[in-house]
């Protein structure tokens, strides 16, 4: 569609300002299973979302239709939708930051390797997945992805921004049986780089994540000092940051209300947000349009700034952030690559520290069992036993309570092993004063 | 959405190296979403979804790929490309297409999509106002109405053309409580396939909003959960999450069709309670997750999956029977033309069986009363689930005491359904989006009141007593 006309005729009917957020999106993926190429698939899509300001209320729609009748069909919903909006503040685009720091992080490398390359890697996983132990009864499936995103975001006062990524994912998942016990493991890992695919590593991550949960056994029901693994950590990440929305803030929905410029967790902690880090989530502009910058959310514990988007620091008089991110059907605060950052100590160092404990290696059903407004959980995990410092036999079937506020505030210790997450998190190892598990 | 004839050479192109079936799905999804906070219209959007996904089947391979360029160039295209992953000779030809009558049995009196923006929001406010005259401490409501007309075309190798239409609704309402920095939240999200009628008649919103405020306020007051091991009776409705989870999943050939499930090799055994009777069930008129036929224009049945404890029946694709050298029994689900459809859940739930609630509870010493349920997930190879309660009590002497909040129920499916040693009269169905790999589809949860004999339960309020 072009962009020009849609302007021009929303202005004709008496917009007075639109925006059209375009995304288009090329994806390829397979998947091998028993030695045999059991799905392929290839997609293209487009998606383009318009909005635009009617009596200084928003309008949104979006559509993946397009032809000569889509300008009309998107003003024309967008003013019957922005006529029932009641609230009280005022519309806002964005007329563009004064600089960008743009940076071209597509890598023609991902496309250039051959399909039969790719194919022949998942060959070998599958091959050396089945060679690796004699408890692998089955390979529950190998496969690969890859994805480009071309995005662009352009208004009626002129601001043109544009955006190219892309991705792969390598993926695998084993199931391991002994006597009559039987245990999954998998491992995903996702990149701009091909260079970062060592097979050897990827297939040994996959088998020692489902052998070493065999012999699983459940503890007993009390409150132990916990050490979380950077997966589990950064599991805990994502929904405490919630918390720094000016959104959730001000809707009296988060656990900082009142904190700015105080302690949210302990002085181990210093959270950032860094959506200018060069890998698959770089971010220059936001969904508003607006520069990104890299800052530190929590410095030592102490909370040094709410996120923003336009309009919840229009509400406030202060300035947006960056953090103007799409969200289902409205423009919410989010962030881009958050990232604990790491301490001085090996994870081995983390566990020495405890006589006694609980390794928490994963938890499961953080979309039902924790509450990001209340901060309380109760969800499913694994992980071991830690005896004398050391990892011991392995925990099945347990569950992990507390509350988010609390477990930042109760962190003795970080470890220096932090990885990036599926999620665009990152964390390391972490040490818990005290976390109540349930088990016997 | 595209002409006959062009479906044809589409399909041809799809066939040209091998395959043995050819579909085209083609959708268009017309939604609107308002949502109102704290009583007032903050959002309201237009969506369109539209495009065509083309499967190519081989024998045990599967060729996938969407886009929503509908034109000869862009069809052709697509077909001709997923078509160069096979590298044999044609096998067929599909020289004509046949229209195949289907038959609509969802009634819709006042179709959503006729309904104005206005009428809908006149409807969430009376909710709003039920919620934020119950009680000081409900800090933030949200309320929000979700419909969606889809119109579906299918063309397939068969010779077949199936088309079907189907518009659906959903509202939900969320109050969150806050006290001495507590918080805690309550929440309904009732739907169903017809039209405004299921909100104005079939249900009370006002009743609806009534209970959700209530159970944020009851559990801001309540205590933390015990944990351990007990005896636990789970509520009517959307208790039936648990079966959907622990055992609903793992009978969905996408995971049996693999020998990827703890049930893969169950059918004629028994693998729950003789009291449980369990049946997914796609037909049912007007129901949330009901569908005239599934996502590749088979007929929706009413499937038996398990008969007093014995399984019967898997829930079956025409992709993954091939496998399992089965039927397909119109089980076939998918989000969107985006994803590739497999074998899905419809409204599931465990049948009545001949326990009065009341005397569920009476005969249980000590344990807890899961009222209502939240969400959860489960892994279908190894069977362990978990699932976050939202309303909880602790049985004492047959009585309901005090609630309790934060309490998770964990276990494994193959157990659990062996221990439900209690199954109430009082079946019910309730509404919630079911996400797997083919994406989050529409899906009816459902049970009695029953009980669990024993299973463990999170929480941080140390051992019950």
């Amino acid at each position: 569609m072009n962009n020009k006309k849609f302007f021009e005729l929303a202005k004709k009917k008496g917009l007075t300002a639109t925006e059209i957020y375009s995304a288009k999106k090329s994806s390829l993926s397979f998947e091998l299973f028993h030695s045999e190429v059991s799905s392929y698939s290839a997609s293209d899509s487009f998606s383009m979302s318009a909005r635009g300001i009617y009596n200084d209320k928003f309008g949104v729609a979006i559509t993946e239709k397009v032809n000569k009748d889509t300008p009309e069909v998107l003003v024309n919903e967008i003013i019957a939708n922005a006529k029932v909006i009641e609230k009280a503040d005022k519309a806002l685009l964005f007329k563009g930051s004064e600089k960008y720091q743009k940076r071209n992080l597509f890598n023609k490398e991902i496309e250039a390797i051959s399909i039969d390359q790719k194919l022949k890697n998942l060959y070998e996983i599958e091959s050396k997945l089945k060679q690796a132990d004699p408890r692998v009864v089955e390979i529950e499936g190998v496969q690969y992805s890859e994805d480009a995103i071309e995005v662009n975001l352009a208004n009626s006062y002129g601001l043109n921004l544009k955006n190219k990524s892309n991705y792969y994912v390598y993926a695998a998942s084993v199931v391991v049986k002994q006597n009559d016990e039987v245990k999954t493991g998998y491992k995903v890992l996702l990149s701009n780089d091909p260079k970062e695919l060592d097979i050897d590593k990827f297939v040994k991550e996959v088998i020692v994540d489902a052998t070493r949960k065999l012999g699983g056994t459940q503890c007993d029901s009390k409150k132990y000092p916990v050490v979380l693994s950077p997966k589990t950590a950064a599991s805990f990440l994502d929904p405490y940051l919630e918390s720094a929305s000016a959104e959730e803030v001000q809707k009296h929905s988060s656990l900082f209300i009142g904190k700015l410029n105080q302690a949210v967790a302990s002085k181990k902690v210093t959270i950032l947000e860094q959506p200018l880090l060069k890998n698959c989530f770089f971010r220059y502009f936001d969904d508003e349009g607006v520069a990104t910058t890299n800052k530190k959310i929590i410095e030592k514990g102490i909370l040094k700034t709410y996120l923003y988007n336009l309009e919840t620091a229009q509400r406030e008089g202060t300035s947006t952030t960056g953090n103007g991110y799409r969200g289902g059907s409205k423009m919410g605060v989010s962030f881009v690559n958050p990232s604990i950052k790491p301490g001085r100590l090996s994870e081995a160092d983390l566990l020495a520290k405890v006589k006694t404990g609980v390794y928490i290696s994963s938890v499961q059903g953080l979309h039902a069992g924790l509450n990001p407004q209340s901060g309380n959980f109760s969800l499913q995990a694994e992980g071991f036993m830690i005896r004398d410092g050391k990892i011991a036999e392995p925990l099945s079937l347990i569950t992990v309570a507390g509350n988010l506020l609390d477990l930042f505030l109760s962190v003795r210790d970080v470890a220096n092993n932090s990885e990036l997450q599926l999620s665009g998190i990152t964390a390391p190892s972490l040490l818990i004063k005290s976390l109540a598990i349930s088990g016997k | 959405m595209i002409a006959k004839s062009l479906a044809i050479d589409v399909l041809n192109a799809g066939l040209e190296t091998g395959a043995d079936f050819a579909e085209i799905y083609l959708e268009q999804n017309n939604a609107s979403f308002l949502m109102l906070e704290n009583g007032k219209t903050e959002s309201a959007l237009s969506s369109t979804t539209y495009g065509a996904g083309i499967r190519l089947l081989n024998k045990l391979q599967s060729v996938y790929g969407y886009t929503n360029d509908l034109s000869r160039k862009g069809l052709m295209k697509l077909a001709t490309s997923l078509a160069k992953s096979f590298k044999g000779e044609r096998l067929l030809t599909v020289e004509k297409i046949n229209k195949v009558r289907v038959k609509n049995v969802h009634k819709y009196e006042k179709p959503l999509s006729e309904v104005s923006r206005e009428e809908k929001i006149a409807l969430l406010k009376e909710a709003y106002d039920v919620m934020s005259n119950y009680d000081k401490r409900i800090v933030r409501i949200q309320n929000t109405f979700l419909n969606s007309r889809k119109v579906v075309t299918i063309y397939n190798s068969d010779g077949k053309r199936l088309d079907d239409f189907k518009e659906r609704g959903r509202m939900a309402f969320v109050a969150i409580a806050s006290d001495n920095g507590k918080i805690e939240t309550g929440f309904e999200g009732p739907g169903a396939t017809g039209g405004m009628e299921f909100f104005t008649a079939k249900i009370s919103v006002k009743e609806t909003a009534h209970h959700v405020a209530e159970l944020a306020i009851k559990m801001l007051t309540a205590e933390e959960c015990p944990s351990g091991k007990m005896p636990v009776v789970i509520g009517n409705g959307f208790g039936g999450v648990v079966f959907h989870e622990a055992c609903g999943h793992s009978l969905e050939a996408t995971a049996v069709a693999k020998k990827l499930s703890v049930f893969s090799e169950s059918l004629g055994k028994q693998i729950a309670s003789p009291l449980v009777t369990a049946i997914d069930d796609g037909t049912i008129p007007n129901g949330w997750g009901s569908n005239n036929i599934d996502d590749e224009g088979n007929k929706t049945q009413r499937n038996v999956l398990i008969k007093d404890g014995i399984c019967t029946s898997f829930l079956i694709d025409s992709f993954n029977g091939r496998r399992m050298n089965m039927k397909a029994n119109g089980a076939c689900r998918r989000e969107s033309y985006k994803y590739e459809p497999t074998s899905r859940m419809s409204n599931t739930f465990i049948a009545a069986g001949k326990s009065n609630p009341e005397d569920i509870i009476a005969a249980t010493k000590l344990g807890l009363y899961a009222a209502s349920m939240g969400g959860g997930s489960v892994n279908p190879a190894t069977g362990e689930f978990n699932f976050a309660v939202s309303e909880a009590y602790i049985i004492r002497d047959g009585k309901i005491a005090e609630p309790v909040r934060g309490a998770t129920l964990i276990g494994s499916g193959a157990d659990i359904l062996k221990k439900i040693d209690m199954v109430g009269n009082d079946l019910l169905r309730a509404q919630g989006m079911c996400g797997s790999v083919s994406g989050s589809i529409p899906a009816d949860v459902g049970q009695p009141t029953i009980r669990i004999s024993e299973i463990l339960v999170g929480g941080r309020g140390g051992v019950l007593k």
